[in-house]
């Protein structure tokens, strides 16, 4: 009763390594080709961290978004499918608990190298010590933050175990949370601005990052775990588009007022120039142009393949999510460029 | 209920990391000697000014001359705002480039160059200027008023410590809530 249908699965897994590995391959390139080309450029008589600093970071600080999206799109799952055909939805969330507590150990681990890797870039020519490490995260808030992302990932792993030993009595609720709990530290490690403005600004960001998260996440995971199986997709779906457009609004109006903010609010910065002459403004200018790019595949989704979809008809629509996950796997990966680029 | 304690976690989280000191990026506003101009003597000093406070430590400063040679004596010296360092007498007649990185109050390094000459009559050794004296002595009250803005790694245990128990409260109060009435939370 609870087996799945059998021709599709072989194909649709393939599928489904499709969507997931768009995400990540888009990410780790656009991180580092965005942060090589927009690298601060080495100076005189100054010490530049080496290449495995320098193309290093980006990877793993794009690593950490890709673990930390995954998380919060598997924890999505859970509340997505809801409580009303435990026999249908069971045999899925029984494969998508563990991964999601693989995913949480990731992202941990991946907060943890990036500590390592931003100490090293502060202390170019030398491999870090304990010591230059524990100074780092006790002087700069940058590593405190990513410190508190760890210990949530952490806190989310060992919920996710629950939930694999307890089933869905855990509740989905619970591990959203606790999954964009440890996204909140993420800004924390971004620009910043020295104005009354530096907490709104903040807040937008906030909810830029989780929005973001949820969006791209919920996506992938919707359609990696459920495109096998029509009748859950066709009731999933439709949820996940509401949500969607939600986050979509959020994450486009809070992104420009995050980026523009930050320029018009930094000194020695005349805008509009600053758009098309400073690094941040151009990533800012990619990043927008590659949302305006996931408009017509979102609504293509939405409004061509959902009534499709909700019918149980067969649609092309892993293909289609794999094209729009892949963008959003390029925006993350300049997102990690544009943290670092500098504005002026 | 458990969409309330989901808005009191959000608010509260939202709360405590938008309440941290404002830390910005901090640009370079200017220096002396000036960017580009040209000087009638060996400078004893450069100094940058940026539009806020510096980090201790991690401060780099270096001065080199057209044929790659170092001038710069010492290591930078950061007095809030400015980040100094001392010049040994420089040839007459060159030009010379300061290049410096400095960690930005949020938490990235900020690389960037200036650069001046020195006219070709000038004087080598170093004109009777006198460094200002308050420079270095307010270091330590700056890396106290920093460690203090900051918070410090006691406060990231504080608040790592309070989170995972926040999470374990919420964790034990879910189960507890969802353990007894099994059926209704898998059916309805």
């Amino acid at each position: 009763m609870t087996t799945v249908a059998a021709p599709p699965v072989a194909e649709q897994r393939v599928g489904g390594r499709l969507v997931a590995g768009a995400f990540g391959v888009c990410a780790v390139v656009a991180a580092v080709a965005a942060s090589s080309l927009t690298a601060q450029q080495a100076v005189p008589g100054i010490p530049m961290p080496g290449p495995v600093v320098s193309v290093g970071l980006p990877i793993v600080r794009a690593l950490l978004d890709v673990a930390a999206v995954a998380l919060v799109g598997l924890s999505l799952l859970p509340k997505l499918l809801g409580f009303r055909n435990p026999e249908r939805s069971e045999p899925v969330l029984l494969k998508v608990r563990p991964l999601a507590v693989m995913a949480a150990w990731a992202w941990a681990i991946c907060a943890l190298v990036t500590i390592v890797f931003q100490t090293a870039e502060l202390n170019p020519g030398a491999v870090p010590t304990f010591g230059m490490i524990a100074d780092y995260v006790q002087s700069v808030g940058t590593g405190q933050g990513l410190l508190f992302s760890a210990a949530c990932a952490l806190a989310a792993a060992g919920i996710g175990l629950m939930a694999v030993r307890f089933g869905e009595k855990v509740p989905a609720e619970l591990r959203v949370i606790v999954a964009l709990f440890g996204l909140l530290p993420i800004p924390v490690t971004g620009h910043a601005v020295n104005s009354v403005w530096h907490d709104p600004i903040m807040i937008s960001m906030e909810i830029h990052v989780m929005g973001a998260a949820a969006w791209t996440g919920g996506l992938a995971a919707t359609v990696v775990f459920l495109a096998p199986h029509r009748d859950l997709l066709a009731a999933v779906l439709p949820k996940f588009s509401r949500m969607a457009t939600v986050c979509l609004l959020l994450v486009a109006l809070s992104g420009l007022v995050t980026g523009l903010g930050t320029m018009a609010l930094t000194p020695g910065v005349v805008l509009p120039e600053a758009i098309v002459t400073s690094h941040y403004g151009l990533l800012v200018v990619t990043k927008t142009a590659l949302v305006a790019l996931l408009v017509p595949l979102a609504a293509n989704i939405r409004f061509r393949l959902m009534p499709a979809v909700r019918q149980g008809r067969a649609t092309a629509l892993v293909g289609w999510a794999a094209a729009e996950v892949g963008i959003m796997g390029l925006a993350y990966g300049v997102a990690v460029a544009i943290t670092r680029a500098s504005i002026a | 209920m458990r969409r309330l304690l989901t808005v009191l976690l959000l608010a509260f989280a939202a709360v405590g990391v938008a309440g941290a000191p404002a830390q910005a990026h901090n640009v370079l506003i200017s220096s002396d000697p000036r960017d580009g101009s040209t000087l009638a003597a060996s400078p004893e000093r450069v100094t940058l000014v940026f539009d806020q406070a510096v980090r201790q430590g991690y401060a780099q400063v270096g001065v080199t001359g057209a044929d790659g040679s170092s001038w710069a004596d010492g290591s930078a010296e950061v007095a809030a705002e400015r980040v100094s360092v001392k010049v040994r007498p420089l040839p007459a007649g060159g030009s010379y480039t300061v290049g410096y990185r400095i960690l930005s109050a949020d938490g990235h390094p900020v690389t960037g160059k200036i650069s001046f000459t020195l006219a070709a009559g000038a004087s080598g050794a170093p004109a009777g200027q006198t460094a200002p004296a308050g420079q270095t002595a307010p270091a330590d009250s700056a890396a106290a008023a920093e460690a203090a803005a900051n918070g410090g790694a006691g406060m990231a245990v504080v608040w790592i410590v309070g989170a995972l128990l926040v999470l374990a409260a919420g964790t034990a109060v879910a189960l507890r809530r969802s353990g007894p009435p099994r059926v209704e939370e898998t059916r309805s």
